[in-house]
């Protein structure tokens, strides 16, 4: 068995997915038109029925459908209907794995040996309906013995059709020849002969209709008599996951923005979910309206990437994320255009053993992270993180360090080979970035520091170590000769470690051991 | 565990607070996931190793280096309270050893109260580090550390002797003569 799920009026429907919620519901029962064509002169190039009923024609400009009433007009996005047939295809992919996309608004799955799995067809069939109603799509399916009959009935019967094998000829007589995927030429010459619909056409003598409209005419006859076989051609699953959405007037405040965003999420998820993977990676995109005075083109963009520890799967969290980034930049322009994509990969399941340690709970980690970034800021003026997990260089340059994101996975900690010391290391805490000071030699050795705005007497001193690095490079070479210095202190004895920087022939202290 | 603890010892003289909360970092690392809150990013990670910390489950805080409205110390206390209200952590850890002692002395004592009871009611220690006592009566436990002469082998500095007292003890009262003395020892002795 075959089920053909139709979008009717796929551009319109391809628009409106993206609304919010609320406003979805009220477009749903109001006439809509899409337009399209240069912007002197857009025409309407889809509708709805609302609109439909309420005289909105095909190709009527923008000035005749205002004389037709409120009607809610929107601009047309090849990049939205995209989306929409790949969202398509993963709603059916979740229910078969050989899914053919047939064309924009219309795809075909194969059911066979899926019944163990949904239960019987009309169950499916209600399955269907209510996953592609979370995608923001309504559909009409129906389900037949070959691809044909339940393609033509799902663009001709609305809501669920079950045809039984054997009842195809049938159950497709009441279809007007009209829903043929015919030329206007042949569809002339069948209203001339009085052939209205697939009844009249399934009755006539084959050798006439081959001899006068030739194999096209016997193809159009098998359809109206439910008697074609052919295979379906599967689609490949898409690589990736971008949904877009145009603002008809660009938006200036992030509570516009976020509506829509939070839309574009819910969906991106959806889809996610329904082929089985998850996220680790997510792009936003904000295209701002910033007019390039010579081009006449928009150019400029906001661009943000989240790399993710672990994957996710959730648009609440997905969505608080980048809402926390944007609360803290400012846009310098209103945003015309919003492109979110996100990188599939395969979701991750782990079982919390009885005695693993507590962790932090991953999904909340990350918004807690992502709001103590707001805060502390996101990087050093050195490009490191100001937030994450230290990681050591493999450099031989005192203080080199990186900053990870902290991932919150057992696991990966449990990789690392790592006991602590048998006593207790004396440590040092860093200056960053290093002062300079003044120091006086007796003996080629420190005997004064001046440290904190005091001159501080050396009273032991250990060194000089010497170190030097990147030799071959100008601008990141160094060289230094580091001593170990115990000084006098109105609170005690302090042991500092301070150097002399050969190349710039100054001294500085880099810390204390404490 | 589940109470708020104060390490402070001397800022110009060594006292050993950072390495004893290192080698802190480096006992709490091997069976919890820890947070480092650094209110002016003098964390050395190269200490932390040598220490045997391990670095995949520390999540390091560097405040006051990125140009903000608010200033270190606010960020360092805002931070501390998000890592709480999150949980998982088994140990957090503040320094704000390195902050002028005056500036955290404006800390109101609501702050450390509610600090307290917030981390009363949590699997997490919360360890305060700085140059004086702060908290008070809302600390569970406070220590005060002092570095008595180093030992030196020739020209090499190779050990540290402190000096540990007990100043507060919520759970019993400290024996008056409680002052451990233990050694640090240098990495490269």
């Amino acid at each position: 068995m075959f089920a053909c799920l139709f979008v009717p009026d796929f551009r319109v429907q391809a628009v409106l997915r993206l609304e919010p919620e609320t406003s979805r519901e009220i477009l749903k029962q109001s006439p809509v038109a899409i337009l399209d064509g240069p912007a002197s002169l857009p025409r309407v190039v889809a509708t709805n029925e609302p609109a439909r009923l309420a005289g909105i024609e095909m190709n009527m400009t923008r000035q005749q459908v205002e004389t037709c009433g409120r009607v809610w007009r929107r601009k047309r996005s090849p990049a939205n209907e995209n989306a929409a047939q790949a969202a398509l295809l993963d709603c059916a992919a979740s229910f078969s794995p050989r899914v053919e996309s047939t064309a924009p608004g219309t795809v075909i799955l194969d059911l066979a040996g899926t019944e163990k799995l949904f239960g019987s067809t009309q169950a499916l069939a209600r399955k269907i309906a209510h996953q592609a109603a979370e995608f923001g799509f309504e559909l009409n399916i129906a389900v037949a013995a070959n691809p044909d009959t339940a393609f033509y009935a799902a663009r001709g019967f609305s809501g669920i059709t079950m045809i039984p094998a054997g009842e195809e000829a049938e159950r497709l007589s009441s279809l007007t020849v009209d829903v043929l995927s015919t030329s206007p030429e042949m569809l002339d010459i069948l209203d001339s002969w009085g052939i209205r619909n697939f009844h009249a056409l399934a009755l006539l003598p084959p050798v006439p209709v081959v001899e006068r409209l030739g194999q096209e005419g016997l193809q159009l006859q098998k359809i109206a008599r439910g008697e074609t076989r052919r295979p379906i051609v599967p689609a490949e699953a898409a690589a990736d996951f971008v949904e877009s959405f145009e603002f008809d007037d660009p938006v200036g405040t992030l509570e516009s923005l976020t509506f829509i965003l939070n839309r574009l999420l819910q969906q991106i998820c959806a889809r996610l979910t329904a082929r089985s993977l998850a996220t680790n990676e997510l792009r936003l995109k904000l295209g701002l309206e910033v007019r390039q005075l010579k081009t006449g083109e928009n150019k400029e963009f906001y661009e943000r990437t989240w790399k993710l520890p672990l994957p996710i799967q959730d648009p609440k969290v997905l969505f608080r994320l980048a809402y926390l980034d944007l609360e803290g930049n400012t846009q310098p322009a209103p945003i015309e255009k919003i492109i979110v994509q996100a990188v599939p990969v395969k979701p991750r399941y782990a079982q919390s053993g009885l005695f693993a340690p507590a962790s932090p709970e991953t999904e909340q980690l990350e918004i807690t992270l992502a709001r103590i970034r707001g805060i502390v800021g996101s990087t050093d003026e050195n490009g490191i993180a100001c937030v994450g997990s230290p990681r050591m260089l493999d450099s031989h340059k005192p203080d080199s360090f990186t900053v990870q994101p902290f991932s919150g996975i057992n696991e990966e900690a449990e990789e690392l080979d790592s006991t602590p010391a048998d006593a207790p290391i004396i440590s040092l805490r860093i200056f960053r970035p290093a002062l300079q000071t003044a120091v006086e030699l007796a003996r080629e050795k420190p005997c004064s520091v001046s440290l904190h705005k005091k001159q501080l007497r050396v009273l032991a001193a250990s060194g000089p170590w010497r170190s030097s690095g990147n030799w071959w490079s100008t601008s990141s070479a160094w060289a230094r000769d580091e001593w170990d210095v115990a000084l006098k202190t109105t609170e005690g004895v302090g042991f500092y470690r301070i150097y002399l920087d050969r190349i710039k022939g100054q001294w500085f202290v880099e810390g204390g051991f404490d | 565990m589940n109470a708020l603890t104060e390490i402070y010892g001397s800022g110009l003289a060594s006292s050993g607070k950072t390495s004893v909360l290192i080698s802190l970092l480096a006992h709490a690392t091997q069976q919890h996931f820890c947070a480092l809150v650094d209110a002016d990013d003098s964390f050395d990670p190269a200490s932390a190793r040598a220490a045997g910390v391990n670095f995949f489950r520390l999540l390091w805080v560097r405040c006051g280096k990125h140009k903000s409205k608010l200033k270190p110390m606010e960020q360092a206390f805002k931070t501390t309270d998000m890592l709480l209200q999150s949980g998982g952590f088994g140990l957090i850890v503040v320094d704000l050893s390195s902050l002028g002692e005056r500036l955290v002395r404006k800390v109101p004592l609501t702050t450390w109260f509610r600090f307290s009871r917030v981390v009363e009611k949590q699997r997490t220690a919360l360890v305060f580090l700085s140059q004086q006592p702060h908290a008070t009566s809302c600390a569970g436990l406070v220590l005060s550390l002092k570095a008595r002469p180093a030992v030196w082998s020739g020209k090499l500095l190779v050990q540290f002797k402190l000096e540990a007292e007990v100043m507060r003890m919520r759970e019993k009262k400290p024996p008056q003569s409680a002052k451990p003395n233990f050694s640090l020892r240098a990495e490269w002795a």
